[in-house]
């Protein structure tokens, strides 16, 4: 089944935040932002902004009705700047007038005296300097020393990898719209309607009820709209204080400016193999350049530290992590959330192994995947493992041998142009690691005409999942899926939602979805046994959207079933919670049972490099993922082929530019994002056949994140071709812009 | 007043010639299908459809970026946006999106499914490959692009049979259910709608594309007086003149690349102008406002100075030519007098046997500006003695550059001469750093596209 937004989406009639008309009086907010990196302030005057034409208000720190306070994990991101900035573009005061371009013009008229301080913008700096959010985590598994002494061949260096902008169409943008008795609602575009509701009650002074956050759907959100809640409160504050409905909407530039980004990585790692290439013993210290406040980054960096051996058998490991404090705007989450970060250190230096060796990286990865029994350096046996089913379904598709033959044939041929190729195995918790988020609730209302609602936590940003909750409730009530419909998000509706991220979504909201509705059907089944006088209850049924009894087929349509029980006064609603069981993890030992379940697949990608002039081509990518008993294959398609796209762009051409001030200088002019002739000819994505999950709704499996993994196959296919011409270089980092092929093929030496 | 058609509706607007269509049919006219997501013309997702009545009294669509199109040059077109495309029933692009899943967050599909539509209504052939390129400034951060390009041959096989040019094709494409049946009654309804005559105040600011004008300072153009090109017929010609190639100041990136003139003379333009900007961007953008714009960095200037191109300046002053070499005083400073423009650009033909090539680097290949480009054109004597060689580069100086290749001529083109004019490049280059790259890899990079010249004209032997 499809996502059946697509059939408004076409016409231009979906509903976003600007496509809700603007209410009477609507006002405009922009935020002033700070243009120091760090500094004191010693002087804000907005007396002028204030008295702009069409100007309603300024407002400051001062003005905030209750906490002046969004920090999302650690509370240690205010709204408003007080007496510091920490970063360029932190907002500092807010500006609400008649037009976008009144607010605009108004900026100008802030007066802000700010003394600048000296600002650090490199995570290692940072980390030597003690700058980081959180604690340093370290875990220790096995005997580190003792694996190393056995290991015939040892990989060490450094590597990197850097920030991805979401570039999500629809930037950040809330509409908030005043009601009687101090109460507010507010249309947002964002990920998280629990964590924002607070928010938003927090900054606002008033109790969570009198706050209802309604969210219809997104431009996208790639997590990007998950954490950080400035531009919902922010607009909101103004409509609260103002009694005007107020919405605020970032420019694409100022979006790409001031708003976090996937978190730029740097690496030591230390990988030793036996003679026969098992591996024995990694290290990998991770420096996340987190920014200036913590937002969402040590929860980004825990999941990267459980990703760290990626879809390897790893025996000993030592896996450490600092979240990096720096005066760049706060990082925040990004589709992958870690995983793709955590994954890049272990496959990187396999290749790096794999030159020692004199062997291929494929022979490499395939020897030292995960198998049934073997045990994660957090503690957790694992059963269920598809890795190596993955993988070998891919070689059956794709001919790894026969393909990595190809392209030394090809290289030996050719003097202008290299073939590079690399098979990614990807293997992908499944769960929030922080435990908590674990849970879900669904409220599903039977109309007395049929017509079916479905409300939960889950936001719908394209990735279909409220098709997936309407075909959860179809087959568990046994009506047609043109029956149901599934709401907006609403915290007044589903409260506590927890965010729509993790690749949870379907799994938790589906779960609560099938629970709520199988009470009903319950209920539903025992009246209609009654109301038909049927002397054997157990053979009452419902299904294709009508009662049946026995072997008689249909007895009663599901119309006269609702409007019958309802008359009965049987109650048609209902309400239910999911909370994912048997997880746990504690931070303090770095043991436990983080995921429910893992997500795995295994891709080959293949690129030419021409080195002549440092451009290349991604020839082809080929996947299999394992979707379990997909839910929609259309969307889980769909799913992975977005995803190893947006991969592949963090792996290749995305890179963000800053001043040695630390203003970002890239904009939408200059941030290039895969366009449809990127795209290699040759991509071709299989979901895993015979695949079942009992860890999620109907035996699906998770889809929304594992996938994007598979990009780094691009950066590693590149790495695979520029190797192939020189290795006097250390591998370079990631991404590999045609700048950075060209530069390591004719540029001096690093550091001359 | 403006007027123009927007999908089946009349509309006389008194709203200022500088406020963009975009702006105008969200805000104006409350039609909320056309997205804004970057408003500069760097996505597509507000793209429209622009259809202009010609002299021959059929219309032609283009598809354009409503962020950077002002009302005022839409003044008797037919301007559609998603509402003016599906009834009760979907079009045939509409159903193959959906069809092939070819949406998901759905913020860029109205844009795609009007580029896709621009494509059937526009293209002289509906071939797949065609079909890609007109959505080449389509961006699509969702899907991955897969389920787009199926749909888009999908597109183009149900199509197939449609052969009649794209003047006479409405019909056919009503009857496909490509565009509603109103679109066949169009180029009567815009027959009867008068344009204004371009404004000649003296102070108006000139818009040939505003493809780049409206990326500066939209701000500042929604208060100015404008003067549209595209409303001066007297400026819309290709022609063979003798020995040169005449083009007037109003011909758009992508007539210019598509024109017979250009196909017979210059064949190897058709590709080379591809990459100069995508279909929604080359469909309203000049060559001549690409020179005027001065940018270090432009891939018409950098292919037009290896031409030898020759630029028509004319003003209250009369008319002057001047060569586009001699065009650049400094850094986006010009030639033209502010009342001035150029209102024709001369190409002179290639001589017998010269070789042409035009080499791009940016980061990512398509639909992005260059970090460095160059044109050469080189004729070679017997004994393949260099008779006549222009090299130029752009990105490595703070105007696109002629660079001085004088001492070569007469040389024997051979790896040692192409050696020594690689290095020669490198050594006028004086790139900066900055977002395209850094200084390093741009002086590098131009000695590379010099050896990338010889070596591909080398393999291309005496064609263009």
């Amino acid at each position: 089944m499809k996502n059946e937004d697509m059939l408004m989406h076409v016409r231009g009639t979906s509903r976003f935040i600007d496509d809700i008309p603007a209410p009477e009086g609507c006002l405009h907010a922009v935020l002033f932002t700070s243009p120091v990196a760090r500094g004191k302030i010693r002087s804000l005057d907005v007396s002028k902004a204030a008295a702009a034409p069409g100007v309603a208000a300024v407002y400051t720190h001062k003005d905030v009705p209750g906490l002046n306070q969004v920090g999302h994990i650690l509370k240690d991101q205010p709204l408003l700047a007080v007496d510091s900035v920490e970063y360029i573009g932190q907002p500092i005061a807010l500006v609400v007038a008649e037009s976008r371009r009144a607010a605009l013009l108004a900026l100008k008229f802030i007066q802000a005296d700010i003394e600048p301080l000296p600002a650090v913008f490199s995570p290692r700096e940072a980390a030597a300097k003690g700058l980081i959010h959180g604690k340093r985590r370290e875990r220790v598994t096995g005997d580190l020393a003792g694996a190393y002494a056995r290991c015939k061949y040892v990989a060490q260096g450094k590597l990197a990898s850097g920030p991805q902008e979401h570039f999500y169409f629809e930037t950040q943008r809330a509409l908030a719209v005043p009601g009687e008795h101090d109460t507010i609602k507010v249309h947002a575009s964002a990920q998280s309607p629990g964590a924002f509701h607070h928010h938003l009650a927090e900054v606002l002074g008033i109790p969570m009820h009198k706050v209802e956050l309604d969210i219809r759907r997104l431009g996208g959100g790639f997590g990007g709209k998950e954490s950080t809640a400035v531009w919902i409160t922010a607009p909101a504050m103004a409509a609260y204080l103002l009694k005007r409905p107020v919405k605020l909407a970032l420019s694409r530039n100022e979006d790409i400016a001031t708003t976090g980004k996937r978190h730029a990585y740097e690496y030591d790692y230390k990988l030793g193999l036996d003679g026969e290439g098992k591996i024995l013993a990694y290290e990998i210290d991770l420096y996340q350049h987190a920014g200036a406040c913590a937002d969402i980054s040590p929860a980004v960096l825990g999941r990267s530290i459980l990703h760290v051996s990626g879809s390897y058998n790893i025996p000993s490991l030592r896996v450490s992590g600092v979240s990096c404090r720096t005066n760049i705007p706060p990082n925040n989450a990004f589709r992958g959330f870690g995983v793709p970060q955590g994954t890049l250190a272990i496959e990187a230096a396999l290749t790096h192994a794999a030159e020692l060796m004199g062997v291929t990286p494929e022979e490499l990865k395939r020897r030292n995947l995960l198998r049934d029994g073997d045990t994660l350096p957090y503690g957790v046996e694992l059963s269920g493992v598809n890795a190596v089913r993955c993988w070998d379904t891919l070689d059956k598709q794709a001919g790894i041998a026969a393909r990595r033959a190809a392209v030394s044939a090809y290289n030996a041929a050719h003097t202008d142009n290299k073939k590079g190729l690399a098979v990614v195995p990807v293997c992908f918790g499944i769960s929030f690691a922080q435990t908590a988020l674990n849970q879900a609730s669904a409220l599903v209302n039977i109309y007395v005409d049929g017509s079916v609602s479905v409300s939960t936590g889950a936001v719908e940003m394209g990735q279909g999942v409220n098709a997936k909750i309407r075909i959860v409730a179809a087959r568990t009530l046994g009506i047609p899926v043109d029956r149901v419909r599934v709401d907006t998000t609403n915290t007044s509706r589903i409260p506590n939602a927890s965010p729509t991220s993790a690749s949870t979504g379907a799994d938790l909201n589906g779960m609560a979805t099938k629970l709520a509705c199988e009470k009903l059907r319950e209920r539903l089944l025992e009246f209609a046994a009654r109301h038909l006088s049927c002397d054997d209850p157990a053979g009452v049924s419902i299904c294709g959207g009508a009662v049946c009894v026995g072997e008689k087929g249909p007895v009663m349509t599901w119309e006269k079933l609702a409007a019958a029980a309802q008359w009965a006064r049987v109650d048609l609603s209902e309400h239910a919670f999911y909370a994912t069981p048997n997880l746990h993890y504690s931070v303090e030992t770095e043991q436990g049972r983080p995921f429910a379940y893992y997500s795995y697949g295994a891709s080959l990608t293949e690129v030419n490099l021409d080195l002549l002039r440092g451009t290349y081509t991604v020839e082809a990518v080929e996947v299999v993922q394992d979707a379990g008993e997909s839910l929609s294959p259309e969307i889980d398609l769909g799913q992975v082929q977005g995803a190893v796209v947006q991969g592949m762009g963090w792996a290749t051409m995305e890179q963000l530019r800053y001043a040695p001030d630390g203003r970002v200088l890239t904009g939408v002019n200059c941030y290039k994002v895969p366009d449809i002739k990127f795209v290699p000819a040759r991509f071709e994505v299989t979901l895993l056949k015979d695949s079942s999950n009992p860890y999620a709704v109907c035996n699906s499996k998770a889809i929304g994140e594992p996938p994007l993994v598979h990009g780094l196959g691009a950066y590693l296919a590149l790495v695979d071709a520029l190797r192939g011409v020189r290795k006097d270089k250390p591998i370079p980092p990631l991404p590999i812009t045609p700048e950075r092929a060209f530069m390591y093929l004719h540029g001096p030496e690093e550091g001359k | 007043m403006t007027s123009f058609i927007l999908n089946e509706r009349l509309i006389s607007t008194g709203e200022r010639p500088g406020l963009t269509v975009l702006e105008f049919v969200r805000d104006v006219s409350c039609l909320s299908g056309t997205k804004e997501a970057c408003r500069e013309g760097e996505c597509g997702a507000c793209t429209v459809l622009v259809g202009r009545r010609g002299a021959d009294g059929a219309v032609s669509y283009k598809a354009c970026a409503s962020c950077l199109l002002p009302i005022g040059d839409v003044d008797g077109c037919h301007v559609v946006t998603v509402e003016g495309l599906s009834g009760a029933e979907l079009t045939l692009v509409q159903k193959l999106i959906v069809e092939h899943s070819a949406s998901q967050c759905g913020f860029c599909t109205p844009g795609i499914v009007l580029s896709l539509t621009g494509f059937c209504l526009g293209a002289k052939k509906l071939s797949y490959e065609g079909a890609v390129d007109a959505l080449d400034g389509n961006i699509c951060r969702c899907t991955g692009y897969v389920s787009i390009r199926n749909a888009a041959r999908a597109l183009c096989a149900s199509l197939a049979k449609m052969d009649l040019p794209p003047a006479k094709r409405l019909g056919e494409l009503a009857a496909a259910g490509v565009v509603p049946a109103y679109f066949k009654e169009i180029p009567a309804r815009l027959a009867r709608l008068e344009a204004e005559p371009a404004a000649a105040g003296g102070n108006a600011v000139l818009v040939a594309g505003g493809t780049d004008l409206f990326v500066q300072k939209p701000g500042q153009l929604i208060d100015s007086e404008l003067c549209f090109l595209s409303r001066r017929p007297d400026l819309n010609y290709i022609k063979i003149d003798g020995g040169v190639l005449r083009v007037g100041g109003a011909v758009t990136i992508e007539e210019f690349r598509l024109s017979p003139e250009v196909l017979l003379h210059f064949p190897a333009l058709e590709k080379d102008f591809l990459r100069h900007s995508s279909a929604i961007l080359r469909n309203k953008a000049t060559l001549a406002g690409n020179v005027v714009n001065a940018s270090p960095i432009g891939d018409a200037t950098v292919i037009l100075l290896a031409l030898d191109a020759r630029m028509v300046i004319t003003g209250t002053g009369g008319r002057r030519e001047v060569p586009l070499s001699k065009f650049y005083l400094s850094y986006k400073k010009t030639d033209l007098g502010c009342s001035e423009l150029v209102s024709e650009i001369v190409i002179p033909l290639l001589p017998e046997g010269a070789r042409y090539h035009f080499e791009k680097i940016s980061n990512r290949a398509t639909l992005d500006t260059a970090a460095v480009n160059s044109a050469l054109l080189l004729t070679t004597g017997p004994g393949g003695a260099i008779t006549d060689l222009k090299l130029s580069a752009g990105g490595v100086a703070e105007v696109p550059l002629l660079l001085n290749t004088e001492s070569f001529k007469g040389q024997k083109l051979d790896a040692e001469t192409v050696e020594a004019l690689a290095r020669a490049a490198e050594g006028e280059a004086r790139p900066i750093d900055d977002i395209r790259g850094s200084a390093a890899y741009k002086k590098l990079l131009l000695g590379q596209l010099v050896r990338a010249h010889f070596a591909s004209t080398a393999a291309a032997g005496e064609a263009v």
